[in-house]
């Protein structure tokens, strides 16, 4: 029963780090962009899920649809203007992306103010019984809306025409331009797809926790582990990534003190990457060992 | 033309140090006042700021023979060690102040005492509880408020006097949170049993694996060593989680900002140390609770209260020192002080740590407080 109740814990950590690392690997999969400012567009997430429960409509549902649109307004801005000029370039990627961690950060502090804020939906906070446990209806929502989101991705890879441009963009931009793929117009989609993701997944944690400014910066190391022990470029590995290190923290805490769960979880990490370098889903690629 | 510029410059460089050498003394302040810790800095420098203007509406500070008035530099520390060391050091060394005051974390505090030493400028401690800071013995280091063994000390007694083992313990991964587990362990006699002890880092947000580990500990009431905003949150997840324990918080618990995080049903029946309890029928606290209402239109809080008293120490230290620009004399002087504060006597003991009364209070079913240690001052609801 306790390892039953630390997954369910771990369950809801792990899927935003599950949203977060996916986010992180369509960018990467598709433009071979290292966004570390994914993390703030999280936290944009939560406060744009504050603002509009605050001052335009005090209606949940409706917040994070907002939210996630707001998140991909914002990552296709962010392509256009920064990340499109600096494709050639991991360095610049990364300067570019540490250095909007600041101007976000900074500007969320003078707009908000240095207050951590809430997000009050008290509906979310009924409990529902599971046999002898309990967990709110919000831990609820997010297992349920990160995985009807997962499972939208999958659809929407494998099945549309933008998500099949996707794919084929990410697994040979030539070829993929020879048949009329336009790259500038996938990697837009890919950089709003991906921070609509991750701007859902602060506006789904903003209810249960507060919102802050560094309220991404956690999601942002998990989701990056959650990336390395899943593959990079694997989606689903992502997922499972994330999930795996969730569940992983948790349990951790039936057989090691509290303070030793990151010591778990990248002790696996390394364990996995011994055997496996690439991760548990990526694909050896020609060259590497 | 160039020449001109240059003078220019040098003088709007210059000017500000030498307007204050003329007639006021700046003190220095170390505090986050932005962050996750803004909301408690905010009280921190409240209380600094009600200090100088008391400090300046009677006329300033006298140093042989002259009026000074007074003036505080601040440096938002964000809570982070090395910024705090780093602040500690530009006080120093280029704002030159005489004393530096204030910090909200153990950690950052620790990093800033031997800074302080380095450039033989005292330094008062008003927040921070870690015990380990004053028991260095850092000749340079002086703390007003209480720490974790003084604090403890009250909450201790009443866990055993109201049966409350098994306990668990959820505290912050760091000198503050493992001081204060450690000193309570060691404040409780051997057959207390504590069920659990978890600890988590400053960011994290998430206490559901403390929480399921508590339910099935059999904890009978769960003590929280945190700041205010990871303990709202912990607060909510226990009680959302339907776990029934008396829950045994910090003096950052105690504040009627803290009652606006949550309300009253998830607060009723904790009990928390507090060396301020704003509404306590003590003329002391009294008059320093109006004047703070008056000033910022909200209740006063412990925090403010330490930093009022700190100021008005320093500005005490200076004043019997006699002389502006020697440490060494302002450091003698503060270890000599005899004050009557808000907060009650300041006297610093050999390693300069201060034992200021503490005292325990309760959430009651309507939002309000009472006392109930001491028991000499234990009020009804309202009174705390």
């Amino acid at each position: 029963m306790a390892f039953l109740e630390q997954a369910l814990n771990g369950l809801m950590m792990g899927s935003i780090y599950a949203l977060f690392a996916v986010g992180m690997v369509l960018v990467f999969g598709v433009m071979r962009v290292l966004n570390f400012a994914h993390g703030v567009i999280f936290m944009a997430g939560g406060y744009m899920c504050h603002a509009v429960m605050t001052h335009v409509v005090a209606f949940y549902p409706l917040a994070l649809l907002l939210s996630a649109a707001g998140g991909a307004v914002i990552g296709a801005v962010l392509e256009r203007l920064v990340f499109r000029r600096l494709r050639e370039s991991l360095p610049m990627q990364i300067v570019a992306s540490l250095g909007l961690i600041l101007m976000v950060q900074n500007g969320v502090l003078l707009l908000f103010g240095p207050e951590a804020v809430q997000i009050s939906v008290p509906a979310m906070r009924t409990v529902v019984p599971l046999g002898p446990l309990g967990v709110t209806l919000q831990q609820v929502l997010i297992v349920v809306v990160v995985g009807v989101a997962m499972a939208g991705l999958h659809l929407f890879l494998t099945r549309s025409r933008l998500g099949t441009a996707m794919r084929a963009a990410s697994q040979d931009l030539q070829a993929a331009r020879v048949v009329g793929i336009n790259p500038d117009r996938v990697f837009a989609l890919t950089f709003a797809l991906a921070s609509g993701l991750a701007a859902l997944g602060g506006a789904l944690l903003g209810p249960l926790f507060l919102v802050f400014p560094a309220m991404g910066d956690l999601p942002l190391l998990k989701g990056l582990t959650a990336i390395v022990l899943g593959g990079m470029g694997s989606v689903g590995g992502a997922v499972l990534g994330g999930l795996a290190i969730g569940v992983l923290e948790a349990e951790s805490t039936l057989l090691a003190p509290t303070d030793y769960r990151d010591l778990v979880v990248f002790a696996v990490l390394i364990l996995v990457l011994l055997v496996r370098p690439y991760g548990l889903f990526g694909r050896r690629l020609r060259g590497e060992p | 033309m160039m020449r001109g510029i240059r003078a220019i410059a040098l003088a709007g460089l210059l000017a500000p140090g030498l307007a204050q050498a003329a007639d006021t003394i700046t003190f220095g302040i170390v505090s986050a006042t932005s962050g996750p810790l803004a909301a408690a800095g905010k009280f921190q420098i409240n209380g600094f700021n009600l200090a100088m203007e008391k400090l300046n509406r009677d006329g300033g500070i006298e140093v042989g023979g002259k009026k000074y008035s007074v003036a505080l530099k601040i440096y938002d520390t964000h809570c982070s060690p090395a910024e705090g060391a780093s602040a500690m050091e530009r006080l120093a060394s280029v704002d030159k102040v005489p004393v530096v005051l204030g910090e909200l974390c153990s950690p950052v505090a620790a990093a800033e005492m031997p800074v302080a030493q380095d450039n033989s400028v005292p330094f008062i401690i008003t927040v921070p509880t870690a015990e380990s800071l004053t028991e260095q013995g850092n000749p340079w280091t002086f703390r007003v408020n209480a720490d974790n063994n003084q604090l403890n000390k009250s909450l201790g007694q009443l866990v055993v006097n109201r049966a409350m083992a098994p306990l668990a313990f959820i505290a912050w991964n760091n000198d503050a949170g493992r001081g204060g587990v450690k000193s309570m362990q060691a404040l409780l006699p051997a057959d207390v049993k504590v069920a659990y002890t978890g600890y988590f880092n400053v960011g994290e947000v998430d206490f559901s694996a403390h929480v399921s580990n508590i339910r099935r500990s059999g904890a009978k009431a769960v003590m929280l060593f945190m700041d205010e905003e990871p303990g709202a949150l912990a607060i909510r997840q226990i009680r959302d989680a339907g776990l029934d324990v008396q829950l045994i918080g910090t003096l950052a618990m105690g504040s009627g900002r803290f009652l606006t995080r949550l309300n009253a049903q998830y607060l009723s029946g904790m009990v928390q140390y507090n060396a301020f309890p704003p509404n306590a029928p003590l003329p002391r606290i009294k008059s320093f609770n109006d004047a703070y209402v008056a000033a910022f239109k909200d209740e006063s809080h412990g925090f403010a209260a330490q930093s009022y008293d700190a100021l008005m120490v320093a500005a005490d230290a200076v004043h019997r020192a006699g002389v502006l620009g020697n440490g060494e004399a302002v450091r003698k002087a503060l270890a000599a002080t005899r004050y009557d504060g808000v907060i009650g006597e300041i006297r610093f003991d050999a390693k300069g740590q201060a034992n200021p009364p503490s005292y325990v209070t309760q959430w009651c079913d309507d939002g309000t407080r009472k006392i109930v240690f001491p028991e000499a001052l234990a009020s009804a609801c309202g009174g705390g």
